[in-house]
């Protein structure tokens, strides 16, 4: 695809930027909604750029790769804000339903997620730094509500200016990955690995729910009234 | 029946529904010396203002008691909040609300994070993926996730708002008797079921994509032997997923290589 072809322009990648804030702010600091998840950042973002489709697909998948990193405590855990949203619009960016470019995407994703996670450490360490003058705030109860309103305003600014960083080059690896790649063999090996991981991904996300593992019966059930749907269906 | 601290002064309505709302941020400033500590005083300020209204030194020591190290889920925080809050109120002493501080931070976290972490988000995500698979339309699909989620959410940090003012300091209890508490148990096999089925069905769109015509039914009997063998052991192979998605431009690397 030409460069010019590429649906990402001064205006949408501002409102992508702008989103990208917003979808980060609501995984922790505010109001966590979970317009944040990836199948919503990725609707998002895969909508912006003209597919929300195609956004749904990489950020569903993206989701079941998550399901194994709850945010229980402290834990860290990818920020699907931002690498949703990235993701979804690279994917809607390539313009063709291609595997190059889904793998892509969700790379970018994925990757974006881990980073996105460090980012929101070195952002809890400042908020250390910016709630140590305990003593003083509880003299000035305003100071307090000042500084917890900069902390998410913070958050805001990280989550932007992750997805600032990342946009452009995430979409333009989904469309050069378009035509990848090029041989049949390497286009069945490239689906069957993604399907596998998909299926380890949604195992391994199961026993994060409160089940025991004699709950095993009932993931066969559900792959196999999938399965009676895909034979009725397709 | 009331019984309040003789110079502290029942908060409004409107002091209850701006901390309630300021409990949608009580993470903002988490951090890994109080966590949610500086989040809580936030949350609480408009009560408290209300309950030492003309007294800025109670006022100054209750917002240093609640800006010390506390966590708890946050959709449940609203509970600390609001039983933290009556417990100033009733005029309790500084160490009987640390000690309560402390014996709720446990229960919160854990009542939390099994409830909605770990149950009612994905169901609700799994149920909006499945919908996908069978054709909803994926802007649809989104909305129906957002919906049920959030009158979930919603309703979650308006009963523990409202049930920590009510029982104040015996909230533990309450929150222990809850039918909320039995919901996770109820969600679990649902979340299974739909895993495989949304497994199945993604799979399926990932195939569409590079128009599968190989023997789809194989790889679908490959991909649940790999899922329970996850679901077994899942520490490791969550970690092989991820490998696999990586390794896979690689893969298509050494096959063009091979192939010259």
């Amino acid at each position: 695809m030409p460069l010019a072809e590429i649906p990402l322009h001064t205006t949408n990648w501002i409102v992508l930027v702008v989103l990208g804030g917003l979808l980060a702010l609501d995984a922790v600091s505010w109001p966590q909604v979970m317009v944040s998840r990836p199948l919503i950042s990725g609707t998002i973002g895969g909508w912006l750029l003209g597919d929300a489709s195609a956004g749904f697909l990489v950020g569903a998948l993206l989701e079941l790769m998550s399901l194994r990193h709850p945010p229980f405590g402290a834990a860290r855990y990818p920020d699907t804000g931002p690498a949703g949203l990235v993701a979804g619009a690279a994917y809607a960016a390539a313009g063709t339903a291609s595997l190059g470019s889904l793998v892509a995407a969700m790379l970018a994703g994925w990757g974006i997620g881990w980073i996105g996670a460090v980012s929101v450490q070195l952002r809890r360490r400042g908020n250390e730094r910016l709630f140590a003058a305990e003593q003083e705030m509880a003299a000035r109860p305003e100071l307090l509500e000042r500084r917890h309103r900069l902390a998410i305003r913070l958050d805001a600014l990280r989550g932007a200016l992750l997805t600032a960083g990342f946009v452009l080059p995430a979409v333009l690896a989904a469309v050069w990955s378009v035509d990848l790649p090029a041989a049949a063999t390497g286009t069945a090996l490239g689906a069957a690995m993604l399907v596998t991981a998909l299926a380890a991904a949604a195992g391994a996300g199961g026993r994060t729910s409160s089940s025991g593992l004699r709950g095993w019966p009932l993931l066969v059930a559900g792959a196999a009234v999938g399965a009676l749907i895909v034979g009725l269906a397709w | 029946m009331w019984a309040w601290h003789g110079d502290s002064v029942k908060p409004l309505r409107k002091d209850f529904f701006s901390a309630w709302w300021r409990s949608f941020g009580v993470q903002g400033s988490w951090n890994y010396r109080t966590m949610i500590g500086g989040g809580m005083a936030f949350t609480m300020l408009p009560l408290l203002r209300r309950i030492h209204a003309g007294d800025p030194v109670r006022l100054s020591d209750a917002v240093a008691r609640h800006q010390k190290a506390f966590n708890s889920h946050p959709y449940f925080a609203g509970m600390a909040a609001g039983a933290l809050a009556r417990a100033e109120l009733e005029g309790a002493d500084a160490a009987s609300i640390d000690r309560f501080r402390t014996a709720l931070r446990g229960p919160l976290g854990t009542v939390g994070d099994r409830l909605i972490w770990a149950s009612w988000r994905p169901a609700c995500l799994l149920a909006a993926i499945a919908a996908y698979g069978i054709g909803l339309d994926p802007l649809w699909s989104s909305l129906l996730f957002l919906i049920t989620f959030n009158l979930g959410h919603i309703g979650v940090r308006i009963w523990a708002f409202r049930r920590g003012w009510r029982d104040g300091l015996g909230v533990g209890k309450s929150l222990h008797e809850a039918w909320l508490v039995r919901v996770p148990r109820l969600l679990a096999p649902v979340i299974l079921l739909l895993l495989g089925l949304d497994t199945v069905l993604l799979g399926r769109r990932v195939l569409d994509v590079v128009n599968w015509d190989g023997f789809f039914g194989g790889l679908a009997a490959v991909a649940v032997f790999v899922a329970l063998v996850a679901f077994r052991w899942p520490r490791r192979t969550g970690r092989i997923a991820a490998a696999l998605v990586v390794s896979i431009p690689l893969a298509w690397l050494g096959l063009a290589l091979l192939n010259g």
